[in-house]
């Protein structure tokens, strides 16, 4: 079916059952495939660490080109770059703390990823408020379910809301948190498994490579399911996530064994 | 003691360099027009105004610094291993970064603007001229600076990643914190100059931008003299405080409780940070109270 004939007005995000199982199906295959080579475990820690940043992408607040005109609340820029960035600078703390044991090193990653946002969502909402002189105001919500502030009547005429209200400010938090820990878990994981065959040196920057596109793989897709912006967990789309964590399941599943079959066929 | 020291001093210049780099990183990316505002410019002509705005966006900022820094990174890690002096391998790299950026910047000007032809938009040679080297002077101020931080973290911090890996996770922070942080205040504040202080634009004003200055047309330059006295420095803030709190809670911190003193000190950095966040969108109701009454 051509993009023209498909039903008008049909919802983008709906889950899909059908497809949705088919991938979840050859996802299991590919799992199936990595404990028959003896790299299963690692690589269902691969898998988890992708649904986790695949989940805290959706959390980010990003506005995309509106937002960057305050006609749309969020961050005025990409979904998978900001998410990207965010992740890789938890990835960052993940990986200096990784001789401290994996609790640390994850924990350490998930803070990371966290303080990049809050420190990036705290500028974005001084720049609206102090540079431009426009309050925070969501477009999707009649009131912030944390701070109890009605938006409508902030909203300026003419546009879906701007800046970063209270929750879409969490959200992007949360957004960090999951995405810093998901990145670190998978760097981790490779990490171990590199280091038990190779020198130390190039275990690090191979995982640490393969740590960073995997994230940004993740990262795309997430964003291909969001379709442009999102204000935060409050928004309509959020709900969209569990597709995205299946894609992710499939997709790092795939990645992730031919990242562990680089060595282990060697 | 001596090594936290060192690590204070570190993080302090690794701090002053971010903020340094996030500014000339705003600014460069507003005087060549390359984060998400730049739809408005690639838009103008199609709406009927035509103008003498530069138009670089092949990509959005994250993965441009992504790349310029970690060739930089890569080169002068290149040069590092042949036992060149650290200053002038860092340099050497950030100038053939700089150019590639110049590359990219030319093809991306006569390539997208050359596109808007059917709409009557010209495409100014005297603009490439003398647009594209400024915004390669700031280039090369962001990507130097980043690539010094880059160095400091993998040879006196001790970070196990290597100089090039290093630039791609700092790289891509800096073009999200850069466009996160700027982009509002060019795209709203500068090529919405003719719309009302304190709301959003309009969605039927798209397209709309300002194209005039006090006197002829207005120049790209113009918008980077502009931006740099808010959304420069802002953006500037805004990296410098990611690198400088991310390395120094590590530093000062990471040696309490196993580990998980930097995992607290961060989380505390957080919640303060969530606290001003609260207080200033409080601040901002009060003060500039709502557009209608609900």
């Amino acid at each position: 079916m051509s993009a023209i004939a498909a039903k008008a007005g049909a919802d983008a995000g709906a889950f899909q059952p059908v497809p949705s199982i088919i991938a979840l199906v050859l996802a299991i295959i590919v799992i199936a495939v990595g404990f028959v080579l003896g790299v299963g475990q690692t690589l269902c820690l691969i898998v988890l660490g992708a649904a986790l940043i695949a989940f805290g992408v959706h959390f980010v607040p990003v506005g995309g080109a509106p937002a960057a005109m305050g006609q749309a609340p969020g961050i005025a820029t990409g979904v998978p770059m900001l998410a990207a960035g965010a992740g890789l600078a938890g990835l960052f703390g993940g990986a200096w703390a990784a001789e401290l044991g994996l609790a640390v090193a994850l924990a350490g990653g998930a803070i990371g990823g966290a303080l990049m946002m809050a420190i990036t969502c705290l500028m974005v909402n001084m720049s609206y408020v102090f540079g431009m002189g426009i309050p925070p105001a969501s477009g999707k919500i009649e009131k912030d379910p944390l701070t109890g502030y009605t938006q409508p009547e902030f909203k300026s005429q003419g546009t879906e809301g701007h800046g970063l209200p209270f929750i879409s400010y969490v959200g992007g938090v949360i957004g960090g948190l999951l995405g810093g820990l998901g990145g670190t878990l998978i760097y981790l994981e490779l990490l171990a498994f590199y280091e038990a065959v190779m020198p130390a040196a190039d275990a690090v920057g191979l995982a640490g490579i393969l740590a960073v596109a995997m994230f940004l793989v993740i990262a795309v897709l997430a964003a291909y399911n969001i379709t442009g912006t999102i204000e935060g967990p409050h928004d309509p789309k959020f709900k969209r996530f569990p597709r995205a964590i299946i894609a992710a399941i499939l997709a790092s599943g795939l990645c992730g064994l031919l990242a562990l079959l680089l060595v282990a066929l060697v | 003691m001596q090594e936290i020291i060192i690590g204070i001093g570190v993080t302090a210049l690794a701090g002053a360099l971010a903020a340094v780099a996030g500014a000339a990183e705003d600014t460069e990316s507003n005087i060549g027009s390359q984060g998400d505002p730049n739809s408005q410019v690639q838009l103008a002509p199609q709406m009927g105004y035509t103008h003498r705005i530069y138009n670089k966006a092949v990509s959005g900022e994250p993965p441009a610094y992504t790349l310029w820094v970690t060739l930089a990174c890569g080169v002068a890690w290149a040069f590092l291993m042949m036992g060149m002096n650290a200053i002038l391998a860092i340099v050497l790299g950030t100038v053939l970064a700089t150019i590639v950026q110049g590359v990219y910047a030319t093809t991306a000007y006569l390539g997208r603007t050359a596109s808007l032809s059917k709409f009557g938009q010209p495409v100014f040679t005297d603009v490439l001229k003398s647009v594209t080297t400024v915004t390669m002077g700031h280039a090369f101020v962001a990507i130097f600076t980043t690539v010094v931080i880059c160095y400091l973290l993998a040879t006196v911090i001790g970070h196990p990643f290597s100089l090039p890996l290093l630039g791609i996770v700092w790289g891509l922070a800096l073009g999200a914190a850069g466009s996160a942080t700027g982009n509002p205040y060019y795209g709203k504040e500068r090529q919405y100059q003719n719309q009302k202080f304190g709301a959003g634009v309009p969605i039927s004003a798209s397209g709309n931008i300002v194209r005039y200055a006090e006197a002829g047309q207005r120049s790209s330059i113009d918008n980077g003299f502009f931006t740099a006295k808010f959304g420069g420095p802002a953006s500037g803030l805004c990296f410098g405080l990611i690198v400088f709190f991310e390395l120094w809670r590590t530093v000062l911190f990471e040696h309490y409780l196993a580990g998980w003193g930097a995992v607290i000190a961060g989380a505390v950095i957080i919640i303060i940070f969530m606290v001003i966040d609260r207080y200033v969108e409080k601040w901002a109701r009060e003060n500039y109270g709502p557009y209608t009454e609900a």
